[in-house]
């Protein structure tokens, strides 16, 4: 599974998005906002998440807002932290 | 308050094991169905079931976007749901609701969520708890969640005194309205038979067996429960449209203060068999005129706003239900049959507490009716 996938999975059971399926998401479609529709408290669960799953602590909030534009660029984020980045 | 100024009971929403809304408790009452279902535990010695009154929340979809929902645990949906269907009860869903007080009462509170929040504060840590389960354990989020959806801006209380909670909340409704504080109070009592208070049960009285009969008051007979009962209220000196007025709602100690019992009215008795309270309601109902539902709604610290319900219907339809299980009874009283007329203008509810403490409640016939309230719906 890639990362892209593992996300919309998580993004869909995590913050129980009922009326989605993982396939439904949009991987360049914004997080927040107009897009997924999630919010600051989704944001907040979103570095838990993360943090939970992949083991990867979001610290710096500059990197964490572009990280968190769409499933695509916290895919990316996730692989170059992950990688050493 | 004035001569003529009285709290109308205006609508009603409850959940719980017998169904959903008024309509079905009505029927439950009518027919003495109590069947309740089953909880399914893991236990250290494998899993087990047993008989338990479960609610189902999925008419709440019916109220509020799925997208809504998706942070909202059992216990909030379980309010949000006897919150709206209490409203559409009384025909004021689409109304404003900026002088709406909104009181809930509950034994237990969100044991589910609260539960699954320290699992993760001591599974991954205090970095790594979740943020959601958190916001869903503080004591006052049922009532949060029920402002924000319905958009209320008056005052908001939890209430959580055990068995006592539901009159003891009761008092506090009386005060905000009799204060003018609000126009209207929707109070509700909730509790959730989450996998927790389930596994605390069965540790501590063992698998319930059927059939619950409360009034033989010597045995243990309780099954647990999770409903949710919810009633708007309001204060009128003018002739509003309801089920009864709420007369009084106090709480005390019989043993300092003498008991209040009603004269010739009937009392609903909130035995649910459980032994520690039953002989007391044995002794202060001794040759009273009762009644007693629970078998339909199981044993839970919020089962006194279901006494309270069936109390409304009673007066609404001007005749009493029948009492589950009214054959099995341990001491001398008189308990009507059903489809007898109510008689009296008051019924009152007493719950029983602990060693000494009670409730009472009393509602009363809406002046100019007749038994049945007139209803504009």
């Amino acid at each position: 599974m890639t990362t892209v996938e593992k996300l919309k999975k998580i993004l869909v059971e995590d913050l129980n998005l009922q009326e989605l399926s993982p396939g439904d998401i949009d991987e360049n479609a914004p997080l927040f906002g107009e897009g997924l529709g999630l919010d600051s408290l989704d944001a907040v669960e979103l570095i838990v998440i993360i943090q939970k799953r992949f083991g990867i602590e979001i610290q710096n909030l500059d990197e964490g807002k572009a990280a968190f534009q769409s499933v695509h660029t916290l895919a990316s984020y996730i692989e170059g932290r992950l990688s050493g980045g | 308050m004035s001569g003529t100024a009285r709290i109308v009971l205006e609508g009603i929403g409850v959940v719980g094991g017998f169904g959903c809304g008024i309509a079905d408790l009505s029927r439950a009452l009518a027919e003495g169905n109590d069947r309740p279902g089953t909880l399914s535990l893991s236990t250290g010695s494998g899993p087990i079931e047993f008989p338990a009154f479960r609610a189902d929340t999925s008419r709440l979809k019916e109220f509020v976007p799925a997208r809504t929902l998706r942070r909202i645990d059992h216990f909030s949906k379980l309010a949000l749901l006897g919150s709206h269907l209490a409203l559409a009860d009384a025909g004021l869903a689409e109304t404003e609701h900026e002088r709406l007080g909104l009181i809930i009462a509950s034994g237990y509170g969100a044991t589910g969520i609260t539960y699954a929040f320290l699992k993760s504060f001591i599974n991954d840590g205090d970095i790594c708890a979740s943020p959601t389960y958190f916001a869903n354990s503080v004591h006052n989020s049922a009532a949060a969640h029920i402002s924000i959806v319905l958009g209320a801006r008056g005052p908001s209380l939890t209430v959580s005194q055990f068995d006592l909670s539901v009159p003891s909340a009761l008092t506090s409704v009386r005060q905000w309205l009799l204060e003018g504080r609000v126009d209207r109070v929707l109070f509700g009592a909730v509790e959730e038979l989450s996998e927790l208070i389930g596994y605390a049960w069965y540790r501590q009285r063992g698998a319930p067996r059927m059939p619950m009969t409360p009034l033989w008051t010597g045995k243990e007979t309780a099954i647990p429960a999770e409903g949710a009962a919810f009633f708007l209220f309001s204060r009128t000196e003018e002739a509003r449209a309801g089920y009864c007025t709420l007369e009084t709602a106090v709480t005390g100690s019989p043993a300092n203060a003498g008991f209040p019992l009603p004269g010739d009215g009937l009392l609903l008795l909130g035995a649910d068999g459980r032994r520690e309270t039953g002989r007391r309601y044995a002794v202060l109902a001794e040759n009273a005129r009762i009644a007693c539902y629970t078998p339909l709604y199981g044993s839970m610290p919020a089962g006194p706003a279901f006494d309270l319900a069936s109390a409304a219907l009673i007066i609404k339809e001007g005749r009493i239900f029948p009492s589950p299980g009214d054959a099995s009874l341990d001491f001398p009283a008189t308990i009507p049959a059903g489809g007898e007329p109510a008689g009296a203008d008051r019924i009152s509810c007493l719950t029983l507490a602990g060693d000494k403490a009670y409730g009472l409640t009393t509602l009363g016939k809406l002046p100019g009716t007749t038994g049945e309230c007139a209803r504009e719906d």
